[in-house]
This record gives C-alpha cells, structure tokens and sequence, in this order.
C-alpha cells in the first residue's frame, strides 16, 4: 500500500499524480468517491491527472479518449487500450493506493524504468 | 502694428502616409500596438470558453471569457513552436485551447495544462509557458485590450477623449451603453487607409453633400461644423423630426436615463485611434475600426438599444438605415481618395478649411507618435 496524499489535499473534482513507476492518478470526484488509474494515456504520455474529469470518467487532455475510473475502460480512439485501474484505501485521513499486479498498457516511448 | 494675415486653409497630411507601408507599419506598432484599443462586445463572449479572434496591428489577439467570469485576451500564438494557436474568428471551448500542431493544451486562463511528454519535462514551468497576457478593460460594454508591457492611462486615453467631446466623462453614463444591447451589426470592408476614415468621421463640411438623410434630420450640419468641432455640442434634431430615423420617422424607446439636455441630440465622439461613438436618445451606435493594410480596413459597426427593444423583436430597420447609409456614404468618398492618394498632385498632400482645422490637430498627433 503506497500512501498518496493526506485526505484534505484532494478535494473533490481534483487529481494527483504519483511519481512511481509507472505514474499513478487519484481522482476524487464529485460525488465523493475515490479512484486510481495509471496516469499515461495508452495513446501517448499524456497525463491524465491533468485530465478532465467528469462525474467516474477523465477525458485524456491531449485527444479526449474518456477512460472510466471504476473499469479503466476507455469509449473512443484515438486510445484503444484501457489503463489498469488501482485499489484506493481512506485511512485515518490518509490517502492509500494498492497498485495493481497487472501489466500495464504503456503508449509507444513509455517503458518501465526498470525495462529503459 | 502690422496686420497678419493668415490662411483661411492649413496643409493636410502628404499624401505617402496613407499610402507607405513603412509609414502604416509604424503605425501598427506605434499606435495599435501600443495603445488600447477597443476589440470585443462584453456580451459576444456569454460564458466561459467564448472566444473571439481580433487582429490588433501586427498581432492576432484571442478574447475569451475565463471560468470565474472575467474577460483574457492573449497573443495567439503557441509557446511550442509558434503556430497560431486558433484559427477561427470567433467560437466557444468546452476548457480548454489546443494547440492543432503538437496538441499543447492551455486553460482559460492561459496556463499550459498539458501537452505530449510534459511529464517528463518537470522543469518546464507551466506558467511561463502559459499564453502571453494582453492587458485588458471593460468599458461600455466593450473588451479593450493593449498590447503595450506598460500601458497607457485608460482613464486619460479612453474615457479622457469622451470627456473631451461631452465636457465631462459621467455625461455617457446617461446612455447605460454597457447595458444596452447590439440590436444589428454591419461590417464594412473598407478598401482605405484608417485616417481617412477617422477624418471623415471628425468633420462635417461634407455632410450636406453625402448624407441628405442625415442632413434632413441635423440641419445644423448644412453649415459644415460637425458636433466635434465643439465641446459638450449635441447637433439638434430638425423641428420636424419625429426620430432619429432615414425617414425622420419615430424611431424606438427613448433610454430612460437620458437628461433633458441629451434628448433631441446626436452626440459624437472619436476616441482615438480606432473607436466612433454616436449618441441620439434611442440608441448608441459604435464603431471599431481594424486597419489590416495600408490601404484596407475593417469596421464593425453596432447599433445598441434598449434590451426591451430588442427582446421584443421591434422594426428597428429604419432607425438602423440611416446610419448604414451614412456609413456606406462616408466610405464611398473614403475609397474615392484612396487610389488618388498616391497622386503626384497629391504628394504635399490637400488642405483643411476653417471646419475642418481640428483634424489638423489628430494629423499632429499621428506625426507625434510615429515620429
């Protein structure tokens, strides 16, 4: 479990990127609810933590494919692939995220550090 | 004692400024570029991601409206690589303004919110490469922005020359022209140099020539001496004139925040370089001029009403067409000089008569600030 923020630095309608490998966006939306997802567009390194996010879904910056937050499913090109979605705990006003043990769908130029 | 006697006629401009494009580039730095300069109805950009795109001198401007309301205006002009940034003249963003080149994506506010591997370029801050502010102001209900790091005193330049022209700047709040609304808009492709539009505009010896409608309903103006020769000089309606209309007809609801002064007058006032404002007790008329070329400028005219006026989709056609046809009048003799200005007979330019020597003072002004 990594913690990402105290709960009072993610207000509702943000997002954060954790610098792990590879990157990680929490979203808090609007409704209250808490969701991760890989931050980088499968399409290309776009952060989707700057994303827009609308209701469970963050539309890509850069060419607006929408993934879903609770599936990490993604509606329209130009991304094709879905990003892994992550388990997210609230602990004592701490935020929490269990990484998930998936392959993650990295766009072209993006690998793991450890694969550089 | 020696009597003096001096000219009843004082030069007029040479005829190469309103033909050099080194002199109209000079211009476009020196004057459109560095003062304000009037570019958008408030009302045009309703909400958030509104944008127009307005060409300011040299530079091509976007306007938009911000998510808490308030008016930007920026270069357009990526940070990336230089493409212009957007391309149309006017529409609405959902949030945000992207680049069509390499997709660098700003906010309404300007900031750089994405862009292909921003992520690792950490050290690449965000606000510095945000759009490039142009400073703004709202004023009659109208987006005036100036392009210059430093800009001029609002406050002497704009409404300065309104006070100039009324006597005293609150006389315009009589006509609440921010509350007001463009109930027709006509845009004039003009194929003349801005000054000769501003000149025909300052003076009226030719009003009783071109414009027998207007002349009709200001008989005053067959004398020559337009309402700007003066200070605080409304032109009277004729006593038979009903309204400020082509017909001398009625024309609409008159605003009801007028003084008693005000009613039956037509008011005008040049603010310079780029901006006309006519008064008459129904409606306000403004224009905004944008010089494109030496020899070519556009001018976007807007008739403003009451909002009951226009919400309730009353004739205003005959109120409108007199001064449409002012206009067209006015930019006909304009277009007329034009090709002549270029004239060998033309090089030390015309002459000003006794009602027109106070253009002599705006000619000061333009050789004043270009240098």
């Amino acid at each position: 479990m990594i913690p990402a923020c105290p709960l009072a630095s993610l207000p509702r309608g943000e997002a954060i990127r954790l610098d792990v490998d590879p990157p990680i966006a929490v979203f808090h939306t609007e409704d209250g609810e808490f969701f991760a997802i890989d931050d980088t567009c499968t399409h290309q390194d776009a952060s989707l933590a700057d994303g827009w996010l609308e209701g469970c879904e963050v539309e890509c910056p850069l060419h607006a494919s929408r993934f879903d937050l609770r599936t990490g499913e993604v509606d329209a090109p130009p991304a094709k692939r879905p990003v892994r979605t992550h388990q997210v705990v609230v602990e004592d006003d701490v935020v929490y995220v269990v990484p998930s043990e998936a392959p993650p769908n990295l766009p072209p130029g993006v690998a793991l550090k450890g694969q550089a | 004692m020696t009597a003096t006697t001096t000219s009843s006629v004082i030069p007029t401009l040479p005829g190469r400024y309103y033909t050099d494009p080194e002199l109209f580039a000079r211009e476009q730095k020196d004057i459109f570029e560095s003062m304000w300069f009037c570019v958008v109805r408030s009302a045009d950009l309703a909400k958030p991601g509104a944008f127009k795109t307005v060409r300011v001198g040299t530079e091509s401007v976007l306007v938009t409206r911000s998510r808490d309301g308030s008016v930007r205006a920026f270069f357009n002009v990526c940070r990336h690589r230089g493409a212009q940034l957007c391309t149309e003249e006017s529409g609405e963003v959902k949030r945000a303004f992207q680049c069509p080149y390499h997709a660098w994506t700003y906010d309404l506010d300007g900031r750089l919110v994405a862009a292909p591997n921003l992520t690792k370029m950490a050290d690449l801050d965000r606000e510095q490469y945000g759009l490039v502010k142009v400073h703004v102001r709202e004023w009659l209900g109208y987006v005036w922005v100036c392009l210059a790091d430093e800009p001029p005193s609002f406050e002497r330049d704009v409404q300065g020359a309104v006070a100039e022209r009324l006597g005293a700047v609150e006389l315009i709040d009589n006509y609440a022209v921010d509350r007001l609304a463009v109930g027709r808009r006509i845009v004039y492709d003009v194929k003349a140099n801005w000054k000769l539009i501003v000149e025909n505009f300052m003076e009226c010896y030719h009003c009783a020539t071109i414009h027998p409608e207007l002349t009709e309903v200001l008989p005053e103006f067959a004398d020559g001496y337009a309402a700007q020769y003066f200070v605080g000089h409304g032109a009277e309606f004729g006593e038979e004139i009903q309204g400020f209309t082509v017909d001398g007809s009625p024309g609409l609801d008159r605003i009801p925040t007028l003084s008693e002064e005000q009613d039956r007058r037509y008011y005008a006032i040049t603010i310079r370089p780029q901006v006309f404002i006519n008064l008459v007790p129904d409606h306000v008329i403004l224009h905004r001029m944008f010089p494109l070329a030496v020899d070519r400028t556009i001018v976007e005219c807007d008739w403003l009403y009451l909002p009951e006026v226009v919400a309730s989709g009353k004739d205003i056609d005959k109120s409108v067409e007199l001064f449409h046809r002012v206009n067209q009048q006015d930019f006909d003799a304009c277009e007329r000089c034009q090709p002549t200005m270029s004239s060998r007979i033309y090089r030390d330019g015309g002459v000003l008569v006794p009602s027109e020597h106070h253009i002599g003072g705006f000619h000061e002004w333009v050789v004043d600030r270009i240098g």
